[in-house]
């Protein structure tokens, strides 16, 4: 196994099959469905920074939401640069089985959704999925983000990638 | 519905139950109805309802989200009674699925919609030997039609979570969300003889005895302690009466409550039900003759003492109604009387003039007092706090208010005696304020201050600046004379005014008082007050009238009593300090370290007998270097979490008050840390930009406080006065219960 490249990183293995190959959403959507949690990529003057966040998807998988709140390192990056990563997988613990093991990392552009009809609609999606952060989520120094999906990267078998881009079959 | 997994069981249904499916309880007394006994008929909602119920409601993240926000193991009591209120306002506001509700409804089809009936819990294990729920789990009675069935079934699952029950399963190892809990629907049968029978006698398990106890009315008179019950032993081989021992009740015949011929069919049947089960039946029952019914039987409890004596611990923080009502006579009108009665007379006394063995005297007299109000406090006392928790409870299940703390409300406006002590420093801030040449004679005295400060030298000196400044100082005798005859760390606030005057001089410059910062996050108490009682309805009224002034003498009183006990001990510290005043002028007491209690011995000793050895006291106080418990190298602090117990953002430098010199210390914007905020120090909340404490709750004085003035509060954050040291910029949220250590800013990584 010494492939020499970093496990599910979907840009070192550009094994980027046709995009009208759509059947590629069935497992992004399955692994968006069963995980509750995705880990957020953000940056700032050139620093990555990783953050676990709990999101919800549209049922078109074009957008993501989570939250979190305004006093947070990522609240603050977010402010600066809108450009995000999603990483998610089905690793239930340390002796996953490395073939079973699937990610998908969603890139996108994030924004603060203001409160408002747009705010309650993001918000009863995330709170619909995790009912348990309801307080968390209308909290007034809670930030809600929604992030417009630019491209899924899908990643199974080791180093099997596929892209899919939402936006092109709508 | 699943066969497999049924939601209801008829009491009477063919078969003995599974227990893990229907509880203890209704495993019971679904074998004594196939037994032939008389039972009540009903039926059970076994734990797959109440599965179904948390599953469909996401009831079980919530009680995780709730119990996780830090280990159960460093949780005070008030922070798990605040935890088991949000589990509890979760449950009660969930609505049941339509499949639950056809169940409910199906299970009720063969009552009228008049009938009376019981709804208990029924939880898996709750009855098993070697522990016992006994009284955790909430039973409701009286209950008619199908609303109330399901808001009572809702109640009884939200039991399993209650505060008591919680701590119980904690000391078990037993995991809160993993319990379940089935429910039982009976018809009640209340007969004019109820009670409780033991087929040994629970004191000392002897085989011999048999026990009996009865009271007039129904059963739960007997088991909730409201009515002192009739008492036989029996001789089982016999079953001879060995000793009758009638019930202490007001306007009690004298007669025994069961005649002969009634204890032989309750030991009978007692009897029957310990053959049929194999085990000694702790048995409730209600009638006589051939109308005896059995409402339960479960093994006497044989647990070990100590398991018992923290179950029995557990109930005396939840006092019932009539307990309440009895503390809450005594404690208003005998007791709290008496304690400032108490503080009065030993204030008024003289003690410079007594000789030696009357000093001593004296030290002992208010050191007795002291201990014995001490122990008062704790008996007593703290049990009657439970009266605001029952005004909470009371309320959340007639109004459902979104907002589990919305009774908060009813509190507002009690003439605490630390209310009446802030309007008086509020009024000197005011006069500050309006009267520049006062308050820079005031800044004049703190900048000269090179030592302790005592109110009779600052008064002589401001005096000496004409009329202007009398009024000020007239108000700050009165302030001195009433309310500062307290401790504050073990140090008498009376001993220095130079904290104090610092605080007004902050205060002063404020740009409001803290009435006009007062808000309102909540309706005025009038508003909430009959909110309630339209929500109760006429029949209960008088009940909710009250429980709401229960609530409210609870609140003022559990304030009131900490200032009253807390003069106490200031008296304490006035004689041993007039004692050692006298022995260090006799050279027979040296050092200058702090002066308290655990020098009392030896000072009275001195006193008594005069001996040729010199005491030194010695400065032990603690040191006021925070140890953080992020002491290892290269680790920080970022976020600590906590209650969310004030709404607001906040950010700004952190002063740690722990003694009294801190309190003098503190400046207007600052936040404030420390291990919980005392009836003594509430005069600093209006100057406070925010407030951390280390002591978690929603109704404890710095979160109500907070919450009144709407000033940021998180409270519960663990080792908060080691972690966070003067000066550190700290931002707290009080809408999510999280302090940021630092500038939010986000620092580039550069490798060094």
């Amino acid at each position: 196994m010494d492939t020499g490249e970093p496990l599910f990183d979907g840009d070192a293995t550009p094994d980027l099959r046709d995009a009208s190959q759509v059947t590629v959403r069935a497992p992004i959507q399955s692994l968006v469905n069963e995980q509750a949690y995705a880990v957020l990529c953000v940056q700032g003057g050139g620093q990555p920074y990783g953050a676990l966040v709990a999101f919800a998807f549209s049922e078109d998988l074009r957008f993501a939401v989570f939250a979190t709140p305004i006093t947070t390192r990522k609240y603050r990056l977010l402010s600066e640069c809108d450009h995000v990563a999603l990483v998610i997988d089905n690793r239930s613990g340390p002796s996953s089985e490395l073939m079973e093991v699937e990610a998908v990392t969603a890139t996108g552009r994030s924004h603060v959704v203001a409160r408002g009809p747009e705010f309650d609609q993001w918000a009863d999606m995330l709170i619909a999925r995790h009912p348990y952060l309801k307080s968390f989520v209308r909290a007034e120094t809670c930030a809600l983000f929604c992030v417009h999906i630019v491209r899924f990267l899908h990643v199974a078998r080791f180093q099997e990638v596929r892209q899919w881009i939402p936006t092109a079959h709508s | 519905m699943d066969p497999d997994r049924p939601l209801l069981i008829p009491l009477d249904a063919p078969g003995i139950p599974d227990e893990q499916i229907v509880g203890g309880k209704a495993a019971k007394l679904a074998h004594l109805t196939r037994a032939g006994f008389h039972v009540p008929r009903g039926f059970c909602l076994t734990t797959w309802a109440y599965e179904a119920f948390v599953l469909d409601a996401g009831i079980v993240p919530a009680i995780r989200m709730e119990l996780g926000r830090k280990s159960m193991d460093d949780m005070r009591w008030e922070e798990i009674w605040d935890a088991a209120l949000r589990i509890r306002s979760t449950f009660l506001t969930q609505p049941l699925s339509r499949l639950l509700q056809t169940t409910v409804a199906e299970g009720l089809q063969s009552f009228s919609s008049s009938t009376r009936l019981a709804v208990r819990s029924s939880a898996v294990g709750e009855d098993a030997a070697g522990h016992s729920f006994a009284g955790l789990h909430e039973s409701v009675v009286g209950v008619c039609g199908t609303r109330a069935v399901e808001d009572a079934v809702r109640l009884v699952w939200a039991s399993l979570c209650s505060d008591a029950a919680l701590l119980y399963r904690q000391e078990l190892g037993l995991d809160p969300v993993r319990s379940r809990m089935a429910v039982v629907v009976q018809e009640m049968v209340d007969a004019d003889r109820s009670g409780v029978a033991f087929a040994r006698d629970p004191r000392d398990m002897r085989r011999d005895h048999a026990i009996i106890e009865s009271v007039p009315g129904p059963c739960r008179l007997l088991v909730d302690g409201l009515v002192d019950p009739d008492r036989w032993v029996l001789d089982r081989a016999t079953r001879d009466v060995v000793s009758w021992l009638p019930g202490q009740r007001e306007d009690s015949d004298p007669a025994p409550l069961l005649q002969a011929e009634d204890l032989q069919h309750i030991v009978q049947t007692l009897l029957s039900v310990e053959q049929l089960f194999g085990w000694a039946p702790d048995m409730e029952w209600t009638g006589r003759a051939d109308s005896l019914t059995v409402l339960q039987a479960r093994p006497i409890a044989t647990v070990v003492p100590d398991d018992d004596e923290k179950r029995s611990w557990y109930l005396t923080l939840r006092p019932g109604d009539a307990r309440l009502k009895a503390l809450r006579q005594r404690i208003a009108g005998q007791l709290i009387p008496e304690l400032a009665a108490t503080g009065e007379t030993f204030a008024a006394e003289h003690l410079e003039p007594l000789d030696d063995q009357q000093l001593a005297n004296a030290i002992e007299q208010r050191s007795q007092a002291l201990v014995k109000w001490k122990k008062i406090y704790w008996d007593e006392f703290i049990p009657f706090a439970h009266g605001v928790r029952r005004l909470a409870i009371y309320y959340n299940d007639v109004v459902k208010p979104d907002d589990p703390y919305e009774f908060v409300g009813l509190l507002r406006d009690q003439p605490l005696l630390a209310t009446q002590r802030n309007s008086v420093i509020s009024q000197l801030a005011q006069q500050l304020a309006s009267n520049p040449a006062v308050r820079t004679a005031v800044e004049e005295l703190l900048a000269t201050q090179t030592h302790a400060l005592p109110w009779s030298d600052c008064r002589d000196a401001l005096l000496q600046r004409g009329e202007a400044a009398e009024e000020f100082v007239h108000t700050f005798d009165e302030l001195h004379e009433r309310f500062l005859d307290v401790t504050f760390d073990n140090e008498r606030l009376r001993e220095q005014a130079g904290p104090l005057l610092r605080n007004l001089v902050e205060l002063s410059q404020s740009s409001s008082s803290p009435e006009d910062r007062r808000v309102s996050p909540g309706h005025a108490s009038a508003t909430l007050e009959e909110k309630l009682l339209v929500a109760v309805g006429a029949e209960r009224r008088a009940e909710a009238i009250e429980v709401i002034e229960t609530g409210r003498v609870s609140w003022r009183l559990r304030d009131d009593d900490n200032l009253l006990v807390s003069r106490l001990d200031s008296q304490c510290l006035r004689a041993l300090d007039v004692a050692a005043t006298r022995l260090r002028a006799l050279g027979r007491l040296t050092g200058d370290g702090h002066l308290d209690d655990s020098y009392r011995a030896r000072l009275v000793c001195e006193l008594r007998e005069s001996s040729s050895a010199v005491i030194t006291v010695e400065d032990s106080r603690k040191s006021d270097v925070a140890q953080s418990s992020f002491g290892s190298q290269g680790e920080t602090p970022r976020q600590l979490i906590g209650q969310p117990a004030s709404p607001g953002i906040a950010t700004g430098v952190v002063r740690c008050v722990s003694g009294r010199d801190d309190l003098g210390k503190f400046r207007r914007g600052e936040i404030l840390v420390c291990d919980a905020i005392q009836p003594t120090m509430t005069h600093l909340v209006p100057l406070a930009g925010g407030i951390v404490e280390r002591r978690g709750g929603m109704l404890i004085h710095g979160a109500i406080i907070a919450r009144e003035l709407g000033i940021p509060c998180v409270n519960g954050v663990r080792d908060v006065t080691q972690i966070l040291k003067n000066g550190d910029l700290v931002t707290l949220d009080g809408h999510l219960g999280i302090v940021t250590v630092g500038a939010a800013d986000f620092d580039l990584e550069i490798v060094k």
